[in-house]
């Protein structure tokens, strides 16, 4: 599945589009995990630990629009758009990951 | 005639008394605002800030209600509440917030002047609701007193409905919504309707219709007992997911009325709304098209 945020795909023809495609995630609350926030990575002032939560909630964002972009026939998506939103909560921890995209066919 | 002369002298004395207290008093608030204002002049002199934000704010006043109090012990014997560090306040706010800066008003420096200022004149109190208010605070961020009043709640509601009640406890069981992914994806993509996140649409012939937007506002789950947090936050998403289409749908009907059948550039954000973010709010919006 070849994923792209742009209008086109290069070198390949779109031949038809299939539709929407969306996938959502929801990072929550974790007492581990907010209180060790704080404790930043010695090298360069990141927060490892909150980094893999947004990856691993990007991972299933993803994999739940292709599943989907797979279920209609497409073996591309353009025009992706990812999104990372502060829903409140713990400490404001709460934070929803939306990827959604036009699942395309190609030639 | 003897008796009135000696209450007439009495009530002088008093009178003497007052007149010297309220001098006295009156000394010690003038040496506490001096004090104050010494060192409020001395933090503006050496530029003592933090994030732009003088020092002096605080340990003025602070200095001010210090140095008044010790003085009125030494002289009256009670401190007389510290009036100096409100004078202080006054004067280092008039002069900060509204003289020399007058876009910047209430916020947390201010909050934390009244506090210091409060805690001079009421220790006890003071020292009581911020203990209490920061326990308060430090439970509500980290859910910690809810996890723990919510299992206390549900074994005394066990223990009651066995010993007193002697029925079987009826679990009140918080029902996780549930949503199905493969039905909403087919229910979007036969709509006889195009959703095209990107913002061309290649060399196909269209009429342009304008920008449309749609809004769908949800109420968040104000329940204050959760036995399962997970539960909850499942539910959510679920209910996220279950807005985003139903705001889609909403997007479709009002292009379809204008007398389109294709969105380009779909955008789908999502927000809080409402006194205390106590709502959700999903946005759809795009171009509306008609393809030919």
């Amino acid at each position: 599945m070849i994923l792209t945020s742009a209008n086109t795909l290069e070198n390949k023809k779109i031949i038809e589009y299939k539709g929407l495609v969306t996938g959502e995630s929801l990072i929550g609350s974790n007492i581990y995990k907010d209180l060790f926030s704080g404790v930043r990575d010695v090298v360069g002032g990141r927060t490892s630990r909150y980094e893999d939560e947004l990856e691993k909630a990007r991972e299933i964002a993803l994999r739940s629009m292709e599943e989907k972009a797979e279920t209609l026939g497409a073996n591309a998506i353009i025009g992706l758009k990812i999104s990372y939103d502060n829903l409140g909560g713990t400490m404001g921890n709460t934070i929803l990951v939306t990827a959604y995209g036009t699942a395309v066919k190609s030639e | 005639m003897a008796l009135q002369s000696n209450l007439n002298n009495m009530n002088f004395r008093e009178r003497e008394v007052k007149i010297t207290y309220l001098r006295e008093a009156i000394f010690c608030i003038a040496f506490g605002t001096a004090v104050g204002l010494g060192v409020y002049g001395f933090f503006l002199y050496f530029h003592i800030d933090i994030f732009g934000w003088n020092l002096g704010l605080i340990f003025a006043p602070l200095a001010a209600g210090y140095a008044e109090t010790i003085l009125a012990n030494k002289i009256i014997g009670e401190d007389i509440g510290a009036i100096s560090a409100f004078i202080l306040f006054i004067d280092t706010t008039f002069y900060s917030f509204i003289l020399k800066n007058p876009t910047l008003g209430f916020n947390i420096i201010t909050i934390g002047s009244i506090a210091i200022i409060l805690q001079a004149a009421f220790p006890t109190l003071i020292n009581y609701i911020l203990l209490v208010g920061g326990l308060g605070t430090l439970s509500y961020f980290l859910g910690i007193f809810k996890r723990v009043t919510s299992y206390i709640k549900i074994n005394l509601d066990y223990l009651y409905y066995k010993f007193i009640i002697k029925k079987p406890y009826k679990v009140e069981i918080e029902t996780v919504s549930k949503f199905d992914e493969v039905a909403s994806n087919l229910r979007l993509n036969n709509l006889d309707f195009y959703f095209i996140t990107s913002t061309d649409i290649l060399d196909r012939h269209h009429t342009n219709l304008g920008q449309f937007h749609a809004t769908v506002i949800i109420e968040k789950d104000k329940r204050l007992v959760h036995a399962n947090q997970k539960k909850v936050e499942t539910t959510t998403l679920n209910t996220l997911k279950q807005a985003k289409d139903d705001c889609l749908i909403k997007l479709t009907e009002s292009i379809k009325e204008a007398g389109g059948n294709c969105v380009v550039d779909l955008d789908i954000q999502y927000g809080l709304i409402g006194l205390g973010g106590d709502h959700y709010q999903v946005t759809a919006m795009g171009m509306g098209i008609y393809l030919s």
